[in-house]
């Protein structure tokens, strides 16, 4: 669990922050197959799906911060129609998929929903599974954790002052039990996956 | 065995500890797992909620929890005791005593019965006498929150939130050290089902005794200090610190001989 133990303190500037799910995806695409941003842009949409609402201005404003971290670099490379002339292809570095391993590793402490491992799914090699496996396992742990910290309420049970928390109370527990659910049926699918290929 | 006999082990052992416990099940040619290295420990008067979906194998680790089936692999003690070790008798004795468990199918009422009778019999078998027996099923009645008018009341015919109180009034009355629920609020009414749950809960501190809950509900679990999930047999709980797993991971699959 080594991105585990790091904490805030020891990850990355580019891992941390509302945007780390999207740019640790870029990488994973860049690595498998240099693109210009446009059709970076569209691949991240499909892999992820409608839900992310990808807009291809950030992922122009994402990609300008894997180059300064120096995780990606550009080359500038002829269009197929020569006469219209070069464009800007995104290329990984030597860096990048030791930073791709790291990110899967990597689940930040209030990263509580799925999102994040949804986008290490999308990327990720088979060689990167021992680190998806303890990132799902993390996950687990904190979901586990959040409902033993759901507390019974304090209004007398069953009065018209209690029903809100009530309500409130059960919607968390439905959220965590469809994460719990989800990890583990994940990690049966991994192990199923590998116990056929093994 | 009087308290000079117990051995050092005995003496700081967890209430309740399984090491590395598999549990198979065949059915017809095949052979699955249910269990595979479970391992837990539950202190005296603590408690553990075990979230699971539906043929998880939480029943079976329940069942092997209380002596009711054995593992295949691994051990589970009770006290420091290895329940494998013991004799089938000694078994019986210990669900007669320190050891509950409250299961939904765990309910036969004889036809002419009164709650009362139900519960008194209980204590009366672990060698009470018949006037001793009555005391304590009314005080463990009046504690599971069953009124008085009701113990007169045919077990045949309760309402399903009385007969789950009446369950429990069963269980407490032979004062265990270790009571383990099997779904612990199969009741229709939601307010119902939380407040059995609290019940649960509230009685197991008073009286120190440890608490070993499963359900397919999460909220059936709150208020309980600690959680595991089991999904393929596999138990992962909030105190586990990070494991290396390796990979591709060792399984005993179908077909493969113990």
């Amino acid at each position: 669990m080594v991105g585990a133990a790091e904490g805030k303190a020891g990850t990355a500037k580019w891992i941390r922050g509302r945007s780390a799910h999207l740019r640790g995806a870029l990488l994973g695409l860049v690595l498998e197959r240099p693109s210009h941003g446009g059709e970076l842009a569209n691949r991240l949409a499909v892999r992820l799906g409608e839900t992310w609402r990808i807009d291809s201005n950030d992922v122009y404003r994402l990609l300008q911060n894997l180059l300064d971290e120096g995780l990606i670099e550009v080359r500038e490379e002829p269009r197929r129609d020569k006469r219209l002339g070069t464009r800007i292809v995104y290329h990984p570095t030597e860096l990048t998929s030791a930073a791709l391993t790291r990110w899967i590793e990597t689940l930040l402490p209030r990263e509580t929903f799925r999102l994040g491992l949804h986008a290490k799914l999308a990327v990720a090699r088979e060689q990167d599974v021992p680190g998806l496996r303890s990132a799902l396992a993390q996950h687990r742990r904190e979901c586990l954790t959040l409902a033993t910290m759901m507390c019974p309420g304090d209004g007398e049970p069953g009065s018209w002052g209690a029903l809100f928390m009530d309500c409130t109370r059960d919607g968390i527990h439905q959220m965590l039990q469809t994460e719990l659910d989800w990890v583990n049926r994940t990690l049966r699918r991994i192990d199923e996956y590998a116990a056929g290929h093994a | 065995m009087g308290p000079g006999s117990l051995s050092h082990r005995e003496l700081h052992a967890p209430l309740l500890s399984f090491a590395n416990v598999d549990k198979r099940r065949r059915e017809g040619e095949r052979e699955s797992v249910v269990l595979e290295g479970v391992s837990l420990e539950l202190q005296a008067g603590s408690a553990l909620g075990i979230y699971g979906q539906r043929r998880s194998g939480k029943s079976t680790l329940l069942r092997l929890a209380v002596g009711l089936e054995l593992a295949d692999g691994g051990s589970v003690r009770f006290e420091g005791r290895k329940l494998a070790a013991m004799s089938s008798g000694e078994r019986a004795r210990l669900l007669r005593g320190p050891i509950a468990l409250l299961t939904g199918d765990g309910w036969l009422p004889s036809p002419g019965e009164t709650v009362m009778d139900h519960v008194a019999m209980s204590a009366g078998s672990a060698g009470l006498s018949l006037r001793e027996a009555r005391r304590r099923a009314l005080a463990a009645l009046d504690r599971a929150g069953v009124a008085g008018v009701s113990a007169e009341e045919m077990t045949v015919s309760l309402a399903p939130d009385t007969r789950a109180r009446v369950m429990l009034a069963r269980a407490l009355v032979r004062e265990p050290r270790l009571l383990a629920v099997d779904e612990p609020a199969p009741l229709p009414a939601l307010l119902e089902r939380e407040r059995f749950c609290a019940l649960l809960r509230e009685v197991a501190r008073e009286r120190s005794i440890a608490l070993l809950v499963a359900s397919e509900e999460l909220s059936a679990l709150q208020g309980i200090g600690s959680l595991a999930s089991l999904s393929a047999g596999e138990l992962c709980s909030t105190e586990d610190r990070g494991t290396v797993v390796e990979f591709p991971r060792r399984r005993a699959g179908a077909g493969e001989s113990p």
